[in-house]
């Protein structure tokens, strides 16, 4: 049983690895998972690991899949299989009704309860106290669904994007339980002195994963090799074996001990340990390549969009475009920057696989481009008239009396407005973890996941962000007082 | 024999319903020097820039060198390399240096090479003693230092006659000397100029001919002997008994 478990494991590894990486020639089966519900899904040393994984490895390998593990928000892991996005959603998903209206479900491979954490001190006892209390929940989990089923209306619901969230929430007193799936409950309540958790399962539920309604034999293969997998006890060895995991992870940290240590601890547990920094380092260059990239589309986008409605002003040319230029500037400045970056992804792109970077920064770039354009407009019209008049009568053109006379200076007068877009455009990435994209926000979340601890992680990410905008600010000082010496 | 620079046919330039310019015919000959003068609002400055097209005419016609420039079909931009236009405001262009204003428009209108341009430019600063100006930035100079400027910027671009719109009205009294030095100089250099001035002395002085406006119309036309010094119309009589 040991040696065919080792052999299972190393095979499971080197599964979940190629699914990081290289190209072999076979067909690519993508896999959507929300990373942060441990045992089932995590990050550990830069790659995504847990019993989901291992599954659907596992079984990919043997249907002859390359396997690719897409890491994004719970709430999109669904969307994401019916969109074509991905062929199978696995991230402890439980059977709902409602979810069997948009996905076909395997077989399950997991019974798992959903429990109720409260604060030590609580007087809660169960289902019965509920009403008049606020319940943290996961978004979009069955917890979510439960509550919202049975106690609309009776408490308030706020839902997190992370559990480790909602356990931070209760921890600090904002709300007064959580419901939250059996196993990261262990896990919380080990690792956090100050919570609970009640000792009867609030529901029973079943694990399985989801795939594509047009994809019926998918659905038979899999659930054929789970078959397999039941009956030979593969599947039971994979679940102990992260369970045991994730057990060993909950003996970490020791309370016990005074502010400095626990703080040297929680910055070796937080940045040092596994290497976690990276995920910083590497959400730090994912953020400022959107950044970078989306502030050169935006300007592209906003000169175009600047020039054309001056044109269309002074000169009475361009009317349909300018036309054209107005509905993209009310479209792009009436709605938010996080739905703009949704629906390209989920609607535009829905049937193309695009990289999500480059998703981003279309995105931001567009969205950019709009707030640019009305900043660089303003800075045309603030140009002295006399200006054109005087490029005109020695015979230049328009265009040529705009580019090397009218910009250069509009530019250097908007300076200042351009600089602060870029800098609440750097800020403003931070929504890219909706679509899955490992940015500097993202990555202080996974870190969160991972230790359960909120405040390092988050203090962490400010402070790179603000760094970030200091060191912009400084620089476009600089080049405002060597633009002002040229007049 | 000489031959005329402009042809001006009942121009018409009306804003919103009024007629800023009525109804106005003359001619300006080669060579020639033609001051424009008369009360504010009498629509000289508007009868200047609709010379070289800043305004467009609501009637009437212009020839310039045999083209009628008022037809569709020609080149706004070409006609335009060929007349100069120095500003009351002067317009240089303030995010490029002395030497880039004066090369900017023969390089980019292919007119001259870069070298020559820039040959061009070092001679007419030296002539006007700015040379050292050559890479100062136009906030750095005076107001008449600007004006001068402006008016080599013109001729940089070798016109057939250079179009001034008050000039001197924005310097400061101690730069209207310079200013007008200059200008006398390209006069007697042969350079046909229109000039809209409030500078009575010096267009009785620099003048060849003088246009006095009153009304969007040309009141009188005739040297400035005849116009300035014995004037037969009473307007006329009255405007410069007020300036003088």
């Amino acid at each position: 049983m040991i040696k065919r478990f080792i052999g299972l494991m190393l095979l499971a590894l080197t599964v979940v690895c190629g699914g990081c990486g290289k190209d072999s020639g076979a067909p690519k089966l993508v896999m959507a998972t929300n990373a942060a519900f441990p045992p089932y899904e995590y990050k550990e040393h830069g790659r995504i690991d847990g019993i989901d994984p291992a599954i659907v490895g596992l079984i990919a390998q043997r249907l002859g899949y390359e396997l690719e593990i897409r890491d994004m928000e719970f709430g999109a892991v669904i969307t994401a299989v019916q969109t074509g996005k991905a062929d199978i959603a696995a991230s402890g998903i439980t059977i709902t009704e409602e979810r069997k209206k948009q996905v076909l479900f395997t077989n399950s491979y997991v019974s798992a309860a959903q429990m109720i954490l409260v604060r030590k001190d609580s007087g809660i006892t169960g289902e019965a106290d509920f009403p008049g209390k606020s319940i943290g929940v996961q978004e979009g989990t069955t917890g979510d669904t439960y509550v919202n089923k049975h106690f609309k209306d009776k408490v308030r619901i706020n839902r997190y994007k992370d559990p480790s969230s909602a356990v931070q929430a209760l921890i600090t007193n904002k709300i007064d339980l959580v419901v939250i799936d059996a196993e990261p409950a262990q896990v919380f309540v080990s690792k956090n002195p100050e919570i609970r958790q009640l000792p009867k399962p609030l529901t029973h539920e079943e694990y399985a994963f989801a795939i594509n309604k047009n994809n019926p034999e998918l659905l038979g293969k899999f659930n054929a090799e789970l078959m397999k997998m039941k009956t030979s006890g593969e599947l039971d060895d994979i679940i102990e074996h992260y369970r045991k995991i994730n057990d060993e992870r909950a003996g970490e940290p020791d309370f016990a001990r005074g502010f400095w240590t626990r703080l040297e601890d929680s910055l070796y547990v937080n940045f040092v340990k596994d290497g976690r920094y990276k995920y910083l380092l590497n959400g730090f260059i994912v953020t400022l390549e959107i950044t970078v990239l989306a502030v050169l589309m935006g300007i592209v986008i906003g000169l175009a969009v600047a020039v054309v409605r001056c044109t269309a002003d002074q000169t009475g040319h361009l009317k349909w475009l300018d036309w054209l230029c107005r509905v993209y500037l009310t479209v792009i400045r009436g709605t938010p920057v996080v739905v703009q970056l949704l629906i390209i992804y989920f609607v535009i792109f829905s049937s193309i696989n695009i990289s999500q970077v480059l998703v981003a920064v279309i995105a931001f770039g567009i969205n950019s481009g709009a707030y640019v354009a009305e900043i660089i407009r303003g800075g045309i019209m603030s140009v002295d008239r006399g200006q054109m008049e005087a490029g005109q009568s020695l015979g230049l053109t328009y265009t040529q009396t705009m580019r090397f006379v009218v910009l250069p200076q509009a530019f250097k007068n908007v300076l200042p407005a351009l600089g602060n877009e870029f800098i609440v455009l750097l800020k403003e990435t931070s929504v890219a973890g909706y679509i899955a994209l490992q940015d500097l926000t993202k990555a202080g979340d996974i870190i969160r996941s991972q230790t359960y601890d909120a405040f390092l992680p988050l203090i962490a990410v400010a402070l790179i962000y603000l760094t970030v905008v200091m060191c912009l600010s400084w620089l476009l000082g600089r080049l405002e007082k060597r633009l002002k010496k040229n007049e | 024999m000489s031959e005329a620079v402009f042809e001006v046919r009942n121009l018409v330039k009306q804003f919103d319903g009024h007629a800023a310019v009525n109804n106005v015919s003359t001619q300006i000959e080669r060579g020639e020097v033609v001051f424009v003068v008369g009360p504010s609002g009498s629509g000289k400055s508007t009868f200047l820039r609709c010379l070289n097209l800043l305004e467009t005419p609501t009637s009437g016609s212009i020839v310039f060198k045999h083209q009628n420039v008022t037809a569709h079909e020609i080149s706004l931009n070409k006609f335009r390399q060929q007349v100069g236009m120095v500003f009351q405001h002067f317009n240089l262009f303030n995010n490029l240096t002395v030497h880039d204003n004066i090369t900017l428009a023969p390089v980019i209108t292919r007119r001259m090479s870069k070298a020559e341009a820039s040959q061009k430019a070092d001679n007419l600063l030296m002539r006007i003693g700015l040379y050292d100006k050559r890479d100062a930035y136009p906030s750095q100079l005076s107001g008449g230092q600007k004006q001068r400027i402006a008016i080599i910027r013109a001729m940089a671009m070798n016109p057939d006659v250079i179009l001034f719109d008050e000039p001197t009205s924005a310097l400061d009294p101690e730069m209207v000397g310079e200013v007008l030095a200059l200008m006398k100089e390209l006069a007697e250099s042969g350079m046909t100029m229109v000039v809209v001035t409030h500078e009575i002395g010096f267009a009785s002085e620099v003048a060849d001919r003088v246009l006095f406006m009153d009304h969007g119309k040309i009141i009188m036309d005739g040297t400035p002997e005849e116009v300035i010094k014995n004037p037969a119309n009473v307007r006329v009589k009255e405007f410069f008994s007020k300036v003088l």
